[in-house]
C-alpha cells in the first residue's frame, strides 16, 4: 500500500512589499494545519485574507517569509507537477489545442512516450466530455468546458495535492453546481489531498470534508472545522442551514439571520 | 422563413459551405443572375481594352506591337477560366463574386492608360510609356532582369534572414532576462532611433564588400524591427500563464520556448512584416547608391541612359516580387495565427 501522503504547514507567515511605499504588508500571519489523504480542505473567508496566498505558497510559486511548508517530511521548494494547482481563470494556452493543451506537461516532463499515456489522455478527454473538441482552440470552448479542460490537464499528472484557487469562481450557478459534483466524484475516486480556496460557503460546505474560516488582515485562521456531514449532502436539509449559519456568523455575516 | 429540416442527415454531415448556404437567404432568380453576371464582367472588360487597344486608332507616330494583345488575350482568357470553374465549383463561385469587380477594375484602368498615352498622349513620352513598349522591353530583357531579380532577391533575403534570426535572439533574451535587457536595450533604442538607409554611406565605406555592406544594413533594419517586437511580445504576457506552467512541470528554458514565444508570436510576426518593408526600402536605396547589380540598381541605371520603358519594367518586377513575398509572408502568418481565428458566425 501507498504511504499516505501528508502536508503540513508550520507557524507560516507571508508579507508583500509595497510598491507605492516602503511599507511591507502582511498577507498571513501564523498559519498552522495539517492535510491528509482522503480530505478535501475548503478555504473560506472575505477577499483579502490570503487564501490565494495559501495556495500559491503551497503550490511552490512563492515563498514563505517564515515558517516551513512540508509535504511528507520534505520542504517544498519550489513548483513540482505532485503538487497541480487550478486557477480562477482556465488559463489555457490559447495557441495550443484542447488536446495540446492537455499533453503540456507530458511534453515538458518528457513522459509522452509511456504507453498508458495516450490511454490515459483518451480516458480524460472522454470524461470531461471534450473529446470532440480535442482540435479546438480555447477560444471556442464554452467557460464550464474551459474549466473542465484546466481540470483535466492538472488531474493527468497525478498529484498528491490537488490545489483549486475559485475555479468555479467565473462560472454560472447550473454549471458550478455540476462541476462541484465533478470535482467531488474525482477527489472520492483518487483518495488523494484536495484544498480549495472559494467565497461560497455553500460551495465550501457541500465539497469539504473540513472547512477553513479565515479573516482578514493580516489573514489568519478564525476556525478549523471538521464537516461530518454524509455525501452526497443536501444543500437545503436543516444540518446543511445549520451550518450554514454557523460558519456566516464566524464571518460576522447573518446577525439578522433570524 | 420556413425551411426544410427533415432530414437530419444533412444536418450531421454539415460542411462549411453548406452551412453558410443554410444560413444565408437563399439566392433565386434575379439576384443569383446577378451574382453570374458580376463574375462574367472581368472578362467583358477585359474583351473592351482588347477592343480599345486594337480598334481606337494610335496617335500619329506611335507604333505597337502585337505582344500587348497577347498579355490582354492571356488575362481574359484566365478570367473566362475563372468563370467556368465557378459555374462548376461553388466554393471558387463566392471567392470570384467576392474578387470579380476588382478584376474587372484593373482591365479598365489598363484601357484608361493604353487611351492616355498611346492613343491620345495626354500622358507624354519618355515619361510614360505605354503598357505594350514596357512588356517588349521586359521580354527583350529579360534574361538580364532575370539575373537582376535573383541577385536582389539574394540580398533581400540573406539580410533579411540573418536581421531576423538575431533580432529574435535579441528580443527574446531581453524579454526574459532584465539583466540583458539592461545592457542591450540602450543601444538598440540608439541604433533604431537612426533610420536605416542612413548607415549606407558609412558602411559601403568601411565594408569588404558592398554585398556584405548591404546584407549588414538590411539585417540591422529587420534586426531592429524583430528584437522590439518579440520584447514587446513577451512583456505582454499575463504571468498567469507563467504561473499554470510552472505548476504543470515547466523547467525556466521551457518557459521561454513554450510559453513566451508561442505567445509573442503575434507581435513577432508583425515585426516580421515590419521589417520586410524597412528592408525593401534599403535593399532599393543601397542598389541605387552603390551596389552594382539587382532591380533597385537597374532602375537608377535605365533612368540615366533615358531608357523609361526598361525603367517601368524593371519597377513592374519589383512590385511583382515585392507582392510575391509579402503574399508569402501573409501565408505563414495566416497559418500561424489559427488559434487566434475568432469563431466564425
Amino acid at each position: 500500500m501507498m504511504p499516505a501522503n501528508i502536508l503540513e504547514l508550520n507557524h507560516v507567515h507571508k508579507s508583500f512589499a509595497r510598491t507605492e511605499t516602503e511599507n511591507v504588508t502582511q498577507a498571513l500571519s501564523d498559519i498552522n494545519f495539517t492535510v491528509r489523504d482522503g480530505e478535501f480542505l475548503s478555504i473560506v473567508g472575505p477577499s483579502g485574507c490570503g487564501k490565494s496566498t495559501i495556495m500559491r505558497l503551497i503550490a511552490g510559486l512563492i515563498f514563505p517569509t517564515a515558517g516551513t511548508i512540508k509535504l511528507n517530511g520534505e520542504v517544498i521548494q519550489g513548483t513540482n507537477p505532485e503538487r497541480g494547482m487550478v486557477f480562477q481563470k482556465p488559463t489555457l494556452f490559447p495557441w495550443l489545442t484542447v488536446e495540446q493543451n492537455l499533453t503540456f506537461s507530458a511534453r515538458m516532463m518528457n513522459t509522452a512516450k509511456r504507453s498508458e499515456y495516450k490511454s490515459e489522455v483518451e480516458r480524460l478527454l472522454e470524461m470531461a466530455g471534450l473529446a470532440e473538441f480535442r482540435h479546438d482552440f480555447p477560444h471556442q470552448l464554452s467557460g464550464g468546458m474551459a474549466q473542465r479542460l484546466a481540470l483535466i490537464r492538472t488531474m493527468i499528472n497525478q498529484p498528491k495535492v490537488f490545489l483549486l484557487d475559485e475555479p468555479l469562481g467565473a462560472l454560472d450557478a447550473f454549471t458550478r453546481m455540476n462541476m462541484q459534483d465533478e470535482l467531488l466524484r474525482l477527489w472520492q475516486r483518487s483518495g488523494h489531498i484536495v484544498l480549495m480556496v472559494t467565497h461560497d460557503i455553500d460551495e465550501a460546505l457541500y465539497l469539504g470534508t473540513r472547512v477553513l474560516v479565515m479573516a482578514p488582515r493580516p489573514g489568519r485562521i478564525r476556525a478549523d472545522l471538521v464537516n461530518d456531514m454524509s455525501y452526497p449532502r443536501s444543500r437545503t436539509s436543516d444540518e446543511f442551514l445549520h451550518w450554514r449559519k454557523r460558519v456566516l456568523e464566524m464571518l460576522d455575516f447573518g446577525h439578522n439571520f433570524n | 422563413m420556413e425551411r426544410n429540416f427533415n432530414s437530419s442527415d444533412v444536418l450531421d454531415h454539415l460542411t462549411r459551405e453548406r452551412l453558410a448556404e443554410l444560413e444565408s437567404a437563399p439566392r433565386r432568380g434575379l439576384r443569383l443572375f446577378c451574382d453570374y453576371l458580376v463574375c462574367f464582367m472581368p472578362v467583358v472588360f477585359g474583351a473592351l481594352a482588347l477592343a480599345e487597344y486594337l480598334l481606337v486608332p494610335n496617335l500619329k507616330g506611335n507604333t505597337t506591337t502585337s505582344t500587348y494583345t497577347y498579355f490582354i488575350i492571356a488575362l481574359t482568357l484566365t478570367a473566362a477560366a475563372a468563370f467556368v470553374l465557378a459555374l462548376v465549383r461553388q466554393k471558387f463561385f463566392y471567392v470570384l463574386r467576392h474578387k470579380a469587380p476588382f478584376y474587372a477594375f484593373v482591365f479598365a484602368l489598363l484601357a484608361g492608360y493604353d487611351y492616355m498615352t498611346l492613343k491620345t498622349g495626354t500622358l507624354v513620352l519618355p515619361y510614360f510609356p505605354w503598357a505594350d513598349q514596357i512588356l517588349n522591353a521586359m521580354w527583350q530583357d529579360r534574361a538580364y532582369l532575370l539575373d537582376c531579380t535573383l541577385n536582389s532577391l539574394k540580398l533581400l533575403f540573406t539580410g533579411y534572414f540573418s536581421g531576423a534570426f538575431l533580432g529574435l535572439l535579441t528580443g527574446t533574451a531581453c524579454g526574459c532576462s532584465k539583466t540583458i535587457d539592461y545592457w542591450v536595450s540602450p543601444f538598440t533604442k540608439l541604433i533604431g532611433a537612426i533610420p536605416s538607409p542612413t548607415w549606407i554611406p558609412i558602411v559601403m565605406v568601411i565594408a569588404s564588400s558592398l554585398f556584405a555592406g548591404s546584407v549588414f544594413i538590411i539585417a540591422l533594419g529587420v534586426w531592429y524591427a524583430l528584437t522590439i517586437a518579440t520584447i514587446t511580445g513577451i512583456r505582454n504576457i499575463d504571468h498567469s500563464f507563467y504561473d499554470a506552467a510552472k505548476t504543470l512541470g515547466a523547467k525556466p528554458h521551457q518557459l521561454v520556448l513554450h510559453v513566451a514565444l508561442p505567445f509573442a508570436v503575434p507581435n513577432i510576426l508583425q515585426g516580421l512584416t515590419q521589417g520586410m518593408s524597412s528592408a525593401c526600402l534599403v535593399l532599393i536605396t543601397a542598389e541605387m547608391v552603390g551596389v552594382e547589380s539587382g532591380l533597385g540598381w537597374y532602375v537608377s541605371w535605365q533612368k540615366s541612359w533615358a531608357q523609361y520603358g526598361k525603367m517601368y519594367a524593371a519597377i513592374v518586377v519589383l512590385c511583382v516580387v515585392f507582392v510575391a513575398v509579402n503574399w508569402g509572408l501573409n501565408k505563414i502568418r495566416r497559418r500561424l495565427l489559427r488559434w487566434q481565428e475568432g469563431v466564425t458566425q
